[in-house]
């Protein structure tokens, strides 16, 4: 056990003076491109273009380095993740951090070389070239730097979260008996944020009729969409019984999504927080993923295909503890 | 809340979702002060209609077991006291006796006999 922290321990530095060097090297170009040619730029600088290809906006030349600024704070935040946390030593979390501190630095770096070049020997902004097919490139090569960091995170360690409670106790399954678990949990600050963010966009659809602006549709839309996204994680419940695990949404229990017993591996509780995952909601991609609704027991699935699902529902043990007995019972 | 259903118990349903609830409250899955799950959420896990689990939720309430509040659903009250259950089960035994001409001095004896 010493020795595999100790080895988790070492890797961790190498991976924060590898991730390091990469946020110190992206920083020092965004710092050092700008700086080399500011005599041949004009200030302040032409840095967004309209539909048609002209420029039609422009920043001074300071927030060039201040991307470089922006740069330095989401990779120290991120490096300051993994410094402390487990983010390092376990793969999936790292594959997803060092993919986006590489398409990220690179996507940050083409924009400035865009925008560098593009108002090269330029006495003012409005005479600034408009960039083409150079846009494309650059989405195209942060994207495949993305790739290369997510191929770049798969060496190295990968502790799987163990459970932080004591063993789940044992449940005694008589076949006679249909035994089901149910816990719900709901958050009435989320409702209400959600029926306001509807309210909004009802209001919003109202001035559009009435013929205010057009462009009010797009804030309907948007306003909607976080609402019923809000109303859905309002509140949760879960449902253990023999036909699998049910995990329902939102008031009307829809959509729902149900995995058998057999996609199941096992269930188990852990304290989670939301400083932890990163909010409250949906928390994480699909396949390692906190639904966290308040902090602490959550209740945790992996499923045979290898993804987890945490949930934070009261009584979690005694809904693992049936889970593992269902699942036990099935193989 | 973990709920069991025995599959081959001829008693009416909401007798024995009654039941369920009531060894949940006894086991302590639910402390008083707690809510329970939404009656629809009970009814779908438990494979019944809503409405049994809502008469075995009234018939808890009537016990004194829970306590319905409106928008805030249904709590738990207070755990079952095992004493008062089984008196009141002693009182419908010994009725019961009266029926057959034994007298509780009677059924005492049988029940030293079975002990």
């Amino acid at each position: 056990m010493n020795d595999t922290s100790a080895r988790d321990a070492a890797f961790r530095v190498r991976f924060l003076l590898a991730t390091g060097a990469w946020a110190v090297i992206v920083a020092a170009a965004l710092v050092a491109v700008p700086l080399a040619f500011k005599e041949r730029l004009p200030d302040p600088l032409a840095t967004h273009w309209g539909p048609s290809g002209g420029p039609d906006g422009s920043m001074p030349f300071a927030a060039l380095v201040i991307v470089a600024l922006v740069w330095a704070l989401v990779a120290g935040a991120g490096l300051a993740v993994a410094a402390r946390g487990e983010l390092a030593v376990r793969r999936h979390a790292r594959r997803w951090s060092t993919a986006a501190l590489a398409w990220s630095g690179v996507f940050l770096l083409g924009l400035q070389s865009l925008t560098v070049a593009a108002n090269l020997d330029r006495p003012r902004w409005e005479d600034a070239a408009s960039p083409g097919w150079e846009t494309i490139i650059v989405i195209a090569a942060a994207f495949a730097a993305g790739a290369l960091g997510w191929l770049a995170g798969r060496p190295g360690p990968d502790r799987r979260p163990v459970s932080a409670e004591p063993a789940a106790e044992a449940l005694v399954l008589d076949p006679g008996e249909r035994s089901v678990w149910v816990s719900t949990v709901s958050s009435p600050v989320a409702a209400g944020l959600a029926l306001a963010f509807l309210a909004a966009a009802v209001s919003l659809a109202a001035c559009a009729l009435i013929g205010l602006a057009a462009e009010l549709w797009i804030g309907v839309g948007v306003f909607a969409l976080v609402g019923l996204l809000g109303l859905c994680l309002s509140s949760v419940r879960v449902k253990v019984g023999p036909e699998g695990l049910a995990v329902s949404y939102g008031p009307l229990r829809w959509p729902s999504r149900s995995v058998p017993l057999a996609g199941i591996d096992r269930a188990w509780t852990e304290r989670r927080h939301p400083s932890d995952v990163g909010g409250w909601g949906y928390r994480g991609r699909p396949g390692q993923s906190t639904i966290m609704i308040r902090g602490g027991e959550c209740l945790v699935v992996r499923y045979a295909s290898g993804g987890e699902l945490g949930i934070s529902v009261d009584d979690a043990a005694r809904g693992a503890a049936l889970l593992n007995a269902l699942v036990a019972v099935e193989n | 809340m973990l709920l069991k259903l025995d599959l081959n118990d001829p008693r009416p349903l909401h007798e024995q979702v009654a039941d369920a609830i009531r060894r949940a409250i006894v086991q302590g899955d639910v402390a008083p002060g707690d809510r329970l799950p939404p009656a629809r959420d009970l009814a779908d896990a438990l494979g019944v209609n809503a409405n049994t689990v809502l008469r075995s939720l009234r018939d808890l309430r009537d016990e004194g077991l829970l306590e319905f509040r409106r928008g805030r659903g249904v709590s738990v009250l207070r755990r079952p006291d095992p004493r008062e259950a089984l008196r009141s089960m002693a009182r419908d035994l010994l009725d019961e006796a009266v029926r057959y001409g034994y007298r509780p001095h009677d059924v005492i004896e049988l029940i030293k006999e079975l002990s």
